[in-house]
């Protein structure tokens, strides 16, 4: 359920499909999604500097629990 | 006709015999079958037809036109995400204890008449809240409920909805965190349980950000083993007489234990206590969300309490008040949430791939929820009716010990006896169930009924304290994100005074907010917890008068949403329930502050109480107390009533400067662009 760092390497059908059920628990929870988002950084900012796992996720849980409430009573 | 159109005819039929038979039973017990196919079965029409027709022809949802997770992708918040995932996402964030507790609590007039409001409450206003609202923030890049109100009709109108959130977060969150001091009290089981969620959640905090940055799953599978392992463990605390004193704590010391941890999960960096705790409690949320329907699907327990009690009359032990307009407030959550639409207008709108995506996941996400509450209430029905309300009813009411409680039952026309009750305390591993009023107890009573008969009879005890833990775990997970955002909210009001306080990285500012929020709950519910009557009886109506005057604020920007499009035609969608809405908790709220009868009106209750102390029955400096905090839930009340008819009008302002053409039909949204997604 990890190696998140990994995903888009040419697997067999049974770690991708352990990557795709890692990524769904992700979302589902409010995870960051770190491979994601080297995959968004590598298309649309092909220019700027990768942030390490740990600068990401920092950042990531700091901005999303000072937005408004993320769960109802 | 084709055949299609035979299976929603069928189910359309299958759904009104359901009905039918819930609505005609007379006898002792009744399957939960019928009312699950019952709710299913009005679901899925309403959702294949009237969540279509609001999309289609209200909203006109348009898979052309770019969401604003493709317009403004950036990988962390605005990220295009397929829709089944993004309803997983969304119904974690939107379901809590709410659907959970009220339900338990409305069955005091017994299961028919809080299913009805259930199911059609949802259909036709709680799930077209929430896909409205959803939808519109989706046209609005995202925005919050509050930026829309203000901007669709009004800076001042903008401001009450952010005075209104605050408010009712503070009333939420202290009568949540009575809830759980109910279920924890005199209890060392679960109070182990709940304090070692700390420990495993700081573990989990340095995992994720020291030790393997960014390994959130891996992580929260150990939190998950090690709070499974706590729970075994306390079993052994409870059963040893020389750890359980150390566990066992006043309902009192409870509460005090939480302000303060409260207030330090919001001054603490997010990522050491609150954020692993957010993960290991929406985990344990969807796995036992899961199990609970599964058991109940699979057992299909007989309901045991009666379709409506007498209570309806206003005489229920639980909380004070007649079936209306009481049931329609002790149940929000469930049917409709006002908070819902804070929901729905925070991070979900960003994360949308295509607008038509919007209905599964609002209109669709919102049944979800109403279904969980439906089994919420078959796991109350199905407990012995004396049962339910030995455990329901306010432990003075009861008289205090078992044998006196049998007797005030059966005074009721329930049939109960102490041995029943003393036997079901000790199979749960608890010294006693009388009066933890406050649903969550009662819940895990149900749940650990059907979770034995389905998974294997003998671990009744370890069942109940699951089911306690999970329902502690995120109401706590409530209290310290809740009191986050509350600190948030205060410091952005705080800083339209003074600038400096509008920081948030500002530490003098941040601990001062922190305090306040903290210190708006705690004193609620230290007096719900210091309460002759229970405290429930007084803060759950108040929560409920709250949260469904939010949803009157939401529904008025909803209309406000469809009129500004031109489909004024069409605004009875959220007119309609918010009539009903308005119509059921403005009576509450009336009700609750000038009823004649103590046990419903504070004003009376206050004056109640000044008879006591001037008569000698009751000391002084605690009648004086007792009617401060009358006189406070009575204007809390009124402020609440206050606010909502000021967004009213100012609404309908709006709405009749457009329809009489002063004004022009022009919606706020961000402009079309073309989608870049194969259609």
């Amino acid at each position: 359920m990890q190696g998140s760092g990994e995903a888009g390497r040419p697997g067999s059908r049974a770690v991708n499909s352990v990557q795709r059920i890692g990524s769904l628990l992700r979302c589902i929870a409010g995870m960051p999604d770190y491979a994601a988002h080297l995959e968004h950084l590598r298309r649309y900012h092909p220019n700027r500097a990768i942030p390490t796992e740990r600068e990401y996720y920092e950042e990531f849980v700091r901005s999303r629990y000072e937005d408004g409430p993320t769960r109802c009573c | 006709m084709t055949l299609k159109h035979i299976g929603w005819l069928l189910l359309g039929l299958a759904g009104a015999v359901a009905w039918g038979v819930l609505a005609l039973h007379r006898g002792e017990t009744i399957s939960a079958a019928w009312v699950v196919l019952a709710a299913v079965g009005t679901y899925l029409i309403a959702y294949r037809f009237y969540s279509r027709f609001l999309a289609e022809r209200v909203l006109g949802v348009n898979d052309r036109r770019a969401t604003p997770a493709e317009r403004l992708t950036n990988g962390r918040d605005f990220v295009p995400t397929s829709r089944w995932v993004l309803f997983g996402h969304h119904f974690a964030a939107i379901a809590g204890a709410g659907p959970l507790v009220g339900p338990v609590l409305a069955a005091q007039f017994g299961y028919l008449p809080g299913t009805i409001w259930l199911v059609f409450g949802v259909v036709l206003g709680g799930a077209v809240q929430d896909f409205i609202i959803l939808f519109g923030s989706m046209r609005r890049d995202g925005k919050s409920l509050g930026q829309m109100a203000k901007e669709e009709t009004g800076p001042v109108t903008g401001l009450l909805a952010m005075v209104a959130v605050l408010a009712i977060m503070v009333i939420l969150l202290a009568v949540l965190a009575l809830v759980v001091v109910n279920a924890l009290k005199d209890s060392p089981w679960g109070v182990f349980t709940i304090l070692c969620t700390l420990p495993i959640a700081i573990l989990m905090g340095f995992w994720m950000k020291i030790w393997r940055p960014g390994r959130t799953l891996e992580a929260s599978l150990a939190g998950v083993l090690l709070l499974l392992l706590a729970l075994v463990g306390g079993r052994h605390v409870a059963e040893s007489a020389t750890l359980a004193p150390y566990f066992t704590y006043s309902g009192l010391t409870i509460a005090y234990g939480m302000i303060g941890y409260g207030f330090i999960a919001s001054v603490l960096p997010v990522w050491m206590l609150l954020c692993p705790r957010d993960y290991l409690s929406t985990f344990m949320k969807i796995g036992t969300i899961l199990l609970l329907a599964l058991g109940i699907l699979l057992v299909l327990p007989p309901l045991k309490l009666p379709a409506v009690t007498p209570f309806i009359d206003g005489t229920g032990p639980v909380f004070a008040g007649k079936l209306f307009p009481f049931a329609f407030i002790t149940i929000a959550c469930g049917a409709i949430s006002g908070f819902h639409a804070l929901v729905a207008s925070g991070t979900t709108p960003k994360m949308l791939m295509r607008e038509s995506d919007a209905r599964l996941i609002g209109y669709g996400g919102m049944l979800m929820e109403s279904f969980v509450a439906v089994m919420a209430l078959c796991a109350a029905a199905l407990l012995d009716p004396g049962i339910y309300f030995a455990i329901n009813a306010p432990l003075a009411t009861l008289g205090g010990n078992v044998h006196s409680a049998a007797e005030v039952i059966r005074g009721w026309g329930f049939v109960v006896t102490p041995e029943q009750i003393d036997g079901l305390a000790a199979s749960v591993g608890e010294q006693s169930l009388l009066g933890r009023t406050g649903g969550a107890p009662s819940l895990a009573v149900g749940m650990a009924h059907i979770f034995s008969s389905a998974f294997g009879q003998g671990l009744m005890a370890l069942w109940y304290h699951f089911a306690i833990m999970f329902e502690a775990l995120f109401i706590l997970t409530t209290v310290d994100t809740g009191t986050r955002v509350g600190r948030f909210m205060l410091q952005e009001l705080a800083g339209q005074i003074w600038r400096p306080l509008g920081r948030t990285s500002w530490y003098p500012s941040t601990v001062l907010a922190s305090a306040l929020v903290v210190g708006g709950w705690g004193y609620f519910l230290v007096q719900g917890v210091l309460d002759p009557l229970g405290g429930i009886n007084s803060l759950w109506p108040l929560f409920g008068i709250s949260n469904q005057l939010l949803a009157s604020v939401a529904l008025c920007v909803g209309t406000t949403l469809i009129i500004k499009s031109g489909k004024a035609r069409y605004a009875w969608v959220t007119l309609l329930p918010l009539a009903w809405l308005l119509a059921a908790t403005l009576t509450a709220g009336w009700q609750k502050v000038f009823a004649g009868d103590p046990r419903l009106g504070f004003l009376a209750h206050a004056t109640q109480t000044a008879a006591q102390v001037a008569s000698g029955a009751l000391d002084a400096s605690r009648g004086a107390r007792l009617i401060f905090n009358d006189r406070l839930d009575a204007v809390v009340t009124m402020a609440f009533m206050v606010v909502t008819v000021l967004v009213l009008v100012a609404s309908a302002r709006e709405w009749v400067l457009i329809l009489t053409r002063r004004k022009p039909a022009k919606a706020e949204e961000s402009p079309f662009v073309e989608t870049a997604y194969a259609g």
